[in-house]
């Protein structure tokens, strides 16, 4: 090509750009106007906040929905709620992207040949109470099928049973807590789970219970772990044959032999018999022998590990012993359960009067019946309602197919799922943010449900649905207010609507503990039964039991042990990867009979040989039955066949290293004294903070790494989801992440790693534009506008905390109204990062201007620490002496990251337990 | 191809040039004048004089614009505050008829945003406002304008001007975000 050739080229191409932007109407924007102002008295530009319940598992945490103009942005928990105190996990953080799924179901669904007709209400209802009739003159038994349901939609259901002649089935639950209740119904004639209040135990021994993962209510879980550690006297024993979450955040991760939990309990209940409180006499005689040896061979600990948790227990003032998750899960589950309940039982407290409110949960026995009474034909109408037993059902149940059997199968969903797929009918339920409604997670403990937006389509709550079929008149909104004052009176009912929950009087009954009923089980155990290799299905803090797979926010989100974010794998410990020649994605085939399946490995530190996991959403069904003593899900396989397929498979993992390579990110020990000694030349003069200098502090003894504060920057800041393929390409765009670092002994140290705001920035002089800058409040602000995307702030962070917008990342409708309007969405080729939630700082100051002061310490809170469950994150002025950062940023743990490169940073960490 | 041919290709390829470049030059320039116009002075869906409510009637611009005191945003009015005189108020006027035809019909008015700024820009009506910048300061003098005209060029430079003028911050991250 030549010279004039290339000038007419480029002139007509230039010409096309500059042309085809000046026809853009980009200015254009429209002022639309409300009719009526909205009752609740809309102000744009101003947020209103709703106090209601999350829902995105049943725990019942309280979350508070903040409005912009009508439309739901965020989710916060609300601070002094008796289930989650303040916190949210990041499935709750996420919640929001169910309400916006752009998936969700519209209108009821009526099946037909190949595919779903979409019908009107009228014509649903109708064909239900067409149904029922048939049924109930034909004589078949018309069914109901809930997930965990509480408080006012529980006593809707029974009202619905009663005038519609339906039956209400025992509820399904992946976790039911089965073993569990059985033991405690045995050991203290209640079936319940009682409360656990593990701060104000001293020594706790958790066996195989994901406390901070999925176990009853994670978040108060952490809340309480989190009061616990600060006090000197607290030791948390994890026993566990795997890693979890849960394990590393444990004091001391005790690994056991698969199948060695009620050794390691019996063990510690004969020798806690030498000590002052006895186990009772029966129960020792009908415990099979144990010697400390035997013992220390079952559970595969050692002696000195035993010594170790016998003699802190022995100790003790006030041991707390809890069993759960995947120690329930297998052949045996009964017993460790039992143990576990006779080792509290016998110090005498265990709190019913709070119980876990599973009263209407059954088990997976409870499942098989079903299937059972679907093949025999003797069911009308069968209604499921916010629960998926397709997926979790095994296959020899045949549930699937036996769904087709009654004459109408109807499902009460939001998203469709593997069980609407069998449905011949769905309706559509509002989302719990568009209704009323109630719950009761534990006894006497209500929480609100109300609505923070109109119903987005044609959809209805569960309770009004079940209302107007049992053909009330009113509407559900009134019969919950007509319930609730009749329950609470006038007076607590306002304090109900405007806290988002009540607390009612605990009744002072205590449960009777007698073990006589647990003698023939105990006689059955046979410690020897303890097993080798083996394959675990763990429970994930992204997707619960599977609930939350469609959550995309949650794929975007790492798994924190493995920083996987999309994709489905197996961990492998890292001498099974050495034996079988495998890296990370490389793909392994494990099988066991016919059952097989193939998944990219991730080589997991802190795993024994021969123990592998997978996450329970990365598997289908449940591929190894049912433990029929329980009705608990058998969550172990022993013995699998393991085998590199030669199949590579990249995988997200975001971590670029799972150790610190000596690099001194958490520093051993802390030497504030040696650091102030440290001169550093400056080129640039220093700044100056006449007012504000904002800082933070993270303390990682508290930090239990469970992404919560990474998936709230998500949510409150409009950072992109970006997808799978660019998470291959390494361009996440997290703003905060987690950084998970294994030390040699197997420990893991959680460090969240934001935009460390320092003081003299690295990124700051080699930006060509002055995009990236220090403003007098001592934040790095980076100018969107300004920036021309060089990178070069991005190549000269030492943290690498800045993100750059390969995209313009637009977010599909409607989920695009999530967008928190106090943020610009940023455009293509633009670098982004943490801005120390710069809009609240600002909301903050105009509250305080109005007021005519500064801005009080704890006003400000980043997205970030307002959803720690932990409150491991503190944010506030250095400026003001008293402010608690102040405080802490003088701690002896005190330190920041990288001080050596004299960046100063405005993010302290404070160091976790040696 | 011969050398005349080839010269003869040459000069009109020039030509060509020449008078595209001239062509998009003139149709740029042209359009800058056209839009700068329609979009300082929009069409609105409803007429809505000035005029005659500030500078006839003399009414406050809280009377209708509510929240210019207590937000960043100063809104625009709802439909009902407009119905609140004209129920009763020269209810024969072809404006006024589309205002009341809107209301009756639920359709909320499409109005064009005269004074708009980068998404990427906070600015709060409430700080200005409470900081006595008279609403002329920025929007000029409505009660003379019969279409609503941008007048000020809303530019970084020109508020800088008046932050350095009055000693508010001009910190990047006032604005910026």
């Amino acid at each position: 090509m030549d010279r004039r050739k290339f000038l007419q080229t480029a002139g007509i191409v230039s010409g096309t750009v500059f042309m085809g932007s000046c026809g853009s109407e980009r200015d254009q924007n429209k002022l639309i106007s409300y009719l009526v102002p909205p009752e609740d008295g809309v102000t744009p530009g101003k947020a209103l906040w709703y106090a209601t319940t999350c829902t995105e598992c049943t725990a019942g945490c309280g979350a508070m929905v903040r409005v912009r103009e009508g439309r739901p942005v965020k989710i916060e928990g609300i601070p002094e709620h008796p289930v989650s105190r303040g916190g949210l996990c990041m499935r709750g953080q996420s919640s929001l992207w169910r309400l916006y799924h752009p998936e969700r179901i519209k209108t009821p669904l009526l099946r037909q040949e190949g595919g779903f007709l979409e019908i009107s209400w009228e014509e649903a209802l109708g064909r239900i109470r067409e149904n029922l009739d048939v049924a109930r003159s034909e004589g078949r038994r018309s069914v109901y099928l809930a997930g965990r349901t509480t408080g006012s939609l529980s006593e809707m259901i029974d009202l619905f049973g009663e005038t519609a002649g339906v039956e209400r089935l025992p509820e399904f639950e992946y976790f039911s807590h089965a073993a569990l209740r059985r033991s405690y119904g045995a050991l203290f004639g209640r079936e319940e789970i009682p409360h656990f209040p593990i701060d104000e135990a001293d020594v706790l021994l958790t066996v195989g219970a994901d406390l901070l993962e999925t176990f009853l209510s994670p978040v108060d879980f952490a809340a309480r772990y989190s009061e616990a550690v600060s006090r000197e006297n607290f030791r948390w024993f994890h026993a566990e044959p795997h890693m979890s979450l849960t394990g590393a955040n444990a004091h001391r991760r005790l690994i056991l032999k698969p199948g060695g939990e009620a050794a390691l309990l019996a063990h510690l209940l004969r020798t806690s018999a030498s000590g002052g409180r006895k186990p009772p006499r029966a129960v020792l005689d009908s415990l099979p022998e144990l010697s400390p040896q035997d013992a220390a061979d079952a559970t595969g600990l050692g002696e000195k590990s035993l010594r170790e948790l016998t003699e802190a227990w022995a100790g003790a003032k006030r041991p707390m012993v809890i069993a759960g998750g995947v120690s329930v899960g297998q052949r045996g589950g009964e017993a460790v359960s039992l143990l576990a309940g006779l080792l509290q039982g016998m110090h005498g407290w265990a709190d019913f009067s709070r119980a876990e409110n599973y009263g209407n949960v059954g088990n997976a026995n409870d499942l098989a019946k079903l299937s059972d009474r679907l093949a025999t034909g003797g069911i009308g109408v069968i209604f499921i309602s916010r629960t998926n037993p397709v997926y979790h059902a095994p296959d020899d149940l045949h549930l699937s197919a036996r769904l087709r059997q009654p004459d109408l199968a109807v499902g009460f969903a939001d998203l469709p799922d593997e069980t609407t797929r069998e449905l011949d009918l769905i309706l559509p339920v509002s989302h719990t943010y568009e209704s009323w409604g109630d719950t009761e997670p534990r006894r006497g403990i209500r929480t609100l449900i109300r609505p923070a937006v109109q119903p987005l389509y044609d959809t209805r709550s569960e309770g009004g649905i079940l209302l107007e079929l049992a053909g009330k008149g009113e509407s559900y909104r009134d019969w919950l207010f007509s319930r609730w004052s009749g329950r609470f009176g006038e007076k607590a009912l306002g304090e109900f609507a405007s806290r988002g929950y009540l607390v009612e009087e605990a009744p002072g009954e205590k449960a009777q503990f007698d073990p006589a009923d647990a003698i023939d089980v105990l006689k059955r155990i046979d410690f020897a039964q303890t097993a080798g290799p083996g394959l675990w299905i763990t429970p994930s803090i992204r997707a619960f039991d599977g609930r939350s797979r469609p959550l995309k926010l949650l794929s975007e989100v790492p798994d924190p042990l493995t920083t996987i974010s999309y994709g489905r794998w197996v961990s492998v410990p890292e001498a099974d990867a050495k034996r079988l020649k495998i890296r990370d994605g490389e793909e392994v085939r494990l099988s066991s009979g016919d059952w097989s399946v193939e998944l990219p490995a991730r080589i997991q530190p802190g795993l024994l040989k021969g123990r592998f996991t997978v996450h329970r959403e990365h598997l289908h069904r449940a591929p190894f039955g049912i433990d029929p003593d329980t009705g608990e899900f058998i969550v172990r396989l022993d013995g699998p066949r393991v085998e590199k397929t030669g199949v590579k498979r990249p995988l997200a993992v975001l971590a670029g290293s799972t150790s610190r390579q000596g690099r001194g990110i958490i520093p051993d020990p802390v030497h504030r004294e040696a650091k102030k000694e440290e001169v550093h030349a400056r080129l640039y003069p220093e700044h100056e903070h006449p007012e504000y200098r904002w800082a933070m502090a993270v303390d990682l003894r508290r930090c239990i790494g469970c992404g919560a504060c990474a998936a709230a920057c998500y949510v409150e800041n409009n950072v992109p989801v970006t997808g799978q393929k660019d998470h291959l390409k390494g361009r996440e765009m997290s703003w905060l992440r987690i950084e998970p670092y294994y030390r040699d002994d197997g420990a893991v140290e959680f460090v969240p790693m934001l935009c460390q705001h320092c003081h003299f920035a690295p990124c700051e002089p080699v930006c060509p534009v002055y995009a990236a800058y220090h403003n007098p409040q001592g934040l790095n602000v980076q100018v969107y506008n300004r920036c021309v995307g060089t990178r070069y702030c991005s190549n000269n962070c030492p943290y690498k905390v800045r993100r750059f917008n390969w995209w313009p990342h637009k977010a599909e409708e409607p989920l695009r109204r999530m967008h928190n309007p106090d943020v610009p969405v940023r455009a293509r080729g633009v670098m982004e990062k943490c801005t120390f939630c710069i809009q609240r700082i600002r909301a903050a100051g105009d509250a305080a201007k109005d007021e005519g002061r500064k801005i009080r310490d704890g006003e400000v809170m980043p997205a970030c620490a307002q959803s720690c469950p932990t409150s491991a994150i503190v944010f506030g002025n250095l400026k003001d002496l008293e402010a608690k950062v102040t405080r802490l940023s003088k701690a002896d743990r005190a330190y920041r990251i990288f001080d050596v490169l004299g960046t100063e940073s405005s993010v302290y960490y404070l160091k976790g337990q040696e | 191809m011969d050398e005349r041919t080839g010269k003869i290709l040459k000069c009109a390829a020039c030509i060509l040039t020449a008078l595209y470049f001239g062509a998009a030059v003139l149709a740029v320039a042209g359009m800058a004048v056209l839009r700068s116009d329609r979009l300082q002075a929009p069409e609105q869906p409803i007429d809505f004089p000035h005029t005659v409510h500030v500078g006839q009637l003399g009414l406050a611009c809280t009377y209708c614009h509510i929240h210019v005191e207590d937000s960043p945003e100063a809104g625009v009015p709802p439909l009902e505050i407009c119905m609140g005189c004209h129920r009763s108020v020269a209810v024969d006027r072809p404006e006024v008829r589309k205002l009341i035809r809107s209301y009756e019909q639920k359709k909320p008015v499409e109005w064009i945003k005269v004074h708009d700024l980068p998404d990427f820009i906070y600015f709060s009506h409430k700080r200005h406002v409470r900081a006595e910048v008279d609403c002329s300061a920025c929007h000029g003098d409505v009660a003379k304008m019969d279409r609503i005209k941008r007048v000020r060029p809303l530019r970084m430079g020109w508020c800088i001007g008046c932050h350095r003028a009055l000693g508010a911050s001009t910190d990047c991250a006032t604005c910026h975000l």
